[in-house]
């Protein structure tokens, strides 16, 4: 067994303290320390995009970052975007405009999707592809996700 | 009928806020007390026999709860979707890189990691057998020993092909060549196996087919069925790749022989290298033709890549078959179908079985012929195209075939097919535009002679909610959606007093498998019956409180209306008063798809009945210098009958085409002699957000009169068909070359014809 590190990370707000193993990846300490499964391993390679999570405001593919490397960061997942009982407007263009199939990919596109309008809060079409370029959906062929985001985009700009 | 309140409306899923929350959970993410993690030990080679196999290592290492060889397995040692050729562990020879030969459960990941390492395997290399062609000649090394290689030849002959080849003005015939595709599907593989209170197994599948999981499961373990359960968590994607069984069962054995709760997911690298793929198929076609356009004969032979075990290559091989004419009146039909056993990567089901090979074949050649008479490929596609009442070669009369060529005309029109040639078609010197088109049909339903049926259970609660229990697996092509959007329409209530209890064998009656575009329609029906069953009991006992009579009843927005005005009675209350006064609101409903009686001479077997008919146009820009094919802009036209979740249909489209740009393009598992190549999305290149092109679609709703729910047929096949021809012909157009083969690479779309121009 190897030696053990101490780091602190900050989830979705919450304050956790854990002794991890160095080879700990991020994703491991999210899904089996935290159990927050919200964040899906979907490829092993960091291609697909399925884990994406923001660290530090940046997006991360958590499969190939260790959690140490994540000490003293403040990471959000999926389930830290819903506030006060409200779901982001992300989440709900996702639902309403049926950009998701079978929901595995959603959780990393919604990141990707919310770190692109934090940077961009009016992003044209081409500028939504690009911010999602590195996360795969297979099932939806992306369209409905492009018309979420930009749907999701219109009503943060106006308040709605 | 009163205009419809959800059916029709576009409606979120109802999982969709589990989704957008991370709350959904896919079997990676179920959790449970003393969880073992489960892996297995894949074979390093494509044929190898094994000399020995010794686990007792990795049995006595602390933290391995159970390992077990085929030695092990209770009952029978094999997978069962057509033939139970398959073994769940290999006991002497591994057929293929996907074979597995042991499983183990432990505590952790890095000890089960561990202990597959500590197995002791010693492999006998022997030559395998890759090629398909070489494998068919009589004598041919045997990738079974004792049995033909030839797993499946079968000749199908319709009126009189050699007479009418003769007879024709002018005679197309070339090769073509697709590869190995990958479905792909973003949550891998995976099951969960825990031992019950009983002591029986229950197993959560990420698959198509949970009553089939059962069956599988139950008889591995050498168990009643009735002691194995099957409960489909979320299900991230599945293609037609979770149709057939993969880790669910070794989750169940594992459970057993740990007496354990066991997870077990494969890596991205297993998944790719062991679930069946869709079928490389070589396919010789003639087409002949008078020299107005006329179709007058098929000849074909299709040569399937099976690997080594059938899985469903008889399907697969039979729907290729069928369509292989397309959607074209033409009575002289002659196709070959051979399957051949080789040592390459099993095959099945991906979306469309069979057919996507076949339209591409067909479609091409359509255009093909085009040139080669001068026509335009929209007028010779409308001269020979089906109608309704067209009796096909299969001897099946198509009873809705108006979206044929409405589908085309309309693809046409939104295009501007007429115009295309004022479009620049060389925006660039080194650039090259053109425009292809592909028309396609494809059947829904299992067809002719097979058991297609599905149950539901439907039960309105003292509150009005509403329970609803179905095996139809959603593996997130909506299923769930629509079977609550049609309960919620015919009991008059929302979608959100709709529960749907996602597929669990203890609970819910068979449905058959999500598969060949059916569950809308057999699962569909079957709600619409057993909400019509507690819909009339309402409003019977609702005619009698009110004394008003029974035809002026109806339920709509919660409320009881009469002659279509609210009245003060709400759908809770008749529910509440049901409880009370002992009128059960529970309806069980089992419907079996009907064929019709009245076309006595279909000669293929298990004929499709009902159609998908579709069009997609293709704009694509070719680089002439890198190869590269750009897709611009891409119509597509299908028919939904009658779409209950327009969403859904988009969605379906939507993704379809997605997965047709990559297999026209990009997809392509390269293996040689046995070793698959790419096992990652990292080169295996499914499409991105940025492949996708400007998608302008159209869907017709022509109500499909057989079996069709509200008049709705499936819809989730024929989108990927058309896409692949429609681009290859587009490519054709743009640069003067045809292709035979897929994926349309720059390797193989080099070198451009009179690219010399474009030099300095």
């Amino acid at each position: 067994m190897s030696e053990r590190i101490g780091i602190t990370v900050t989830v979705n707000g919450t304050r956790y303290e854990r002794e991890v193993e160095p080879r700990l990846l991020l994703v491991q300490l999210i899904r089996e320390e935290l159990r927050l499964t919200g964040t899906h391993i979907g490829c092993d390679t960091s291609y697909c995009g399925a884990c994406t999570i923001l660290l530090d405001g940046e997006p991360v593919k958590s499969c190939t970052m260790l959690a140490v490397q994540a000490d003293g960061g403040e990471v959000l997942t999926v389930e830290g975007l819903e506030k006060d009982g409200k779901l982001h407007p992300l989440q709900e263009a996702f639902s309403e405009h049926h950009g998701l199939q079978c929901g595995y990919c959603t959780p990393g596109m919604l990141m990707s999707a919310y770190y692109l309008l934090e940077q961009n809060p009016d992003p044209s079409n081409a500028e939504i592809r690009k911010g999602i370029q590195g996360n795969l959906c297979r099932c939806t062929g992306y369209k409905n996700i492009f018309a979420a985001i930009s749907d999701a985009a219109a009503k943060m700009q106006t308040g709605s | 009928m009163t205009e419809s309140a959800i059916v029709g409306q576009w409606t979120a899923a109802p999982g969709a806020e589990e989704i957008v929350t991370g709350k959904a959970r896919y079997c990676p993410d179920i959790q449970l007390p003393g969880l073992l993690c489960g892996k297995l030990l894949y074979s390093p080679h494509a044929r190898a026999r094994i000399r020995k196999l010794d686990v007792r290592k990795a049995r006595n290492m602390p933290g391995v709860f159970a390992v077990i060889t085929h030695a092990d397995i209770p009952g029978e040692n094999s997978y069962l979707y057509a033939e139970p050729d398959q073994p769940l562990l290999v006991v002497d020879e591994v057929r293929f890189q996907g074979d597995a030969v042991a499983a183990v459960a432990a505590v952790d990941e890095r000890t089960a990691d561990a202990a597959l390492a500590a197995i002791e395997v010693e492999y006998q290399e022997l030559p395998g057998i890759f090629d398909p062609l070489e494998a068919m000649q009589p004598g041919a090394d045997q990738v079974v020993q004792g049995e033909d290689n030839v797993m499946m030849s079968q000749m199908y002959r319709a009126g009189d092909v050699e007479a009418a080849i003769a007879s024709a003005d002018v005679v197309i015939e070339n090769t073509y060549r697709t590869q190995w595709a990958e479905q792909a599907f973003l949550e891998m593989e995976g099951g969960v196996g825990l031992v019950d209170d009983e002591g029986g197994i229950t197993v959560y599948s990420s698959c198509q087919a949970p009553h089939r999981d059962r069956m599988q499961i139950a008889r591995a373990l050498a168990m009643p069925e009735s002691m194995v359960r099957v409960i489909t968590p979320y299900i991230g994607g599945a293609f037609g790749a979770k149709d057939e069984a993969h880790v669910q069962i070794h989750a169940g054995l594992l459970a057993h022989a740990a007496q354990r709760p066991v997870h077990l997911i494969r890596e991205r690298r297993e998944s790719m290298l062991t679930h069946v793929k869709r079928h490389p198929m070589i396919i010789d076609y003639t087409t002949a033709a008078t020299k107005e356009g006329k179709l007058l004969a098929v000849k074909a032979r299709v040569i399937a890549d099976a690997g080594p075990y059938t899985n469903s290559t008889h399907e697969v091989l039979n729907k290729c078959g069928e369509f292989i004419g397309g959607p074209y009146k033409v009575e002289n039909v002659e196709v070959e179908k051979i399957g051949v056993r080789t040592n390459n990567p099993i095959t099945g089901a991906f979306r469309g079985f069979g057919a996507p090979q076949a339209a591409f074949v067909y479609e091409s050649q359509m255009d093909d012929l085009a040139r080669k008479l001068g026509m335009d490929p929209l007028a010779i596609r409308l001269l020979n195209g089906v109608e309704t009442g067209t009796k096909m070669y299969t001897g099946v009369v198509i009873r809705e075939g108006t979206a044929m060529k409405a589908s085309l005309n309309k693809a046409a029109e939104m295009i501007e097919w007429e115009k295309r040639d004022q479009v620049e078609r060389r925006p660039a010197r080194h650039l090259r535009r053109g425009f292809g088109m592909a028309t396609i049909l494809k059947g829904s339903g299992l067809g002719r002679g097979l058991a297609d049926h599905a149950g539901v259970v439907l039960e309105m609660h003292r509150d009005g909610s509403v329970v609803l229990q179905s095996g139809a697996a959603d593996m997130g092509q909506g299923i769930v959606t629509v079977m609550a959007q049609l309960a919620a329409e015919r009991l008059g209530i929302g979608m959100s007093s709709v529960r749907v209890v996602r597929a669990d064998t203890a609970k819910s009656p068979d449905a058959g498998a999500s598969c060949a575009s059916r569950q809308a329609m057999v699962s569909g029906n079957a709600v619409l019956e057993a909400a019509d069953t507690i819909r009339d009991t309402l409003l019977t006992m609702a005619a009698g409180k009110t004394k008003i009579a029974r035809d002026r009843l109806d339920l709509k927005a919660g409320r009881l209306t009469v002659d279509g005005e609210p009245h003060e009675l709400t759908v809770k209350d008749l529910a509440l008063r049901a409880g009370i006064w002992g009128y059960p609101l529970h309806a069980e409903s089992l419907v079996h798809f009907e064929y019709p009686t009245d076309v006595p001479d279909v000669t293929y077997r298990f004929s499709q009945e009902v159609f998908q008919f579709c069009t997609q146009i293709a704009q694509v820009l070719v680089d002439c210098e890198t190869g590269q094919v750009t897709v611009e802009r891409l119509i597509a036209v299908h028919d939904a009958g009658k779409m209950i979740n327009p969403g859904g249909v988009y969605g379906q489209i939507e993704g379809g085409i997605a997965q047709g740009i990559g297999y026209a393009l990009t997809e392509e598992l390269i293996v040689k002699e046995g070793h698959t190549q790419n096992p990652s999305l990292e080169n295996y290149v499914i499409p991105m957000a940025f492949d996708i092109p400007e998608l302008e679609m159209e869907v017709l709703e022509i109500p499909e009169p057989l079996g069709a729910p509200l008049g709705a047929k499936g819809i989730a096949e024929s989108p990927i068909i058309p896409t692949a021809p429609a681009i290859r012909n587009a490519i054709y157009d743009a640069i003067d070359k045809p292709l035979y083969e897929l994926p349309m690479t720059a390797e193989r779309v080099l070198p451009v014809p009179d690219a010399g121009s474009i030099r300095h």
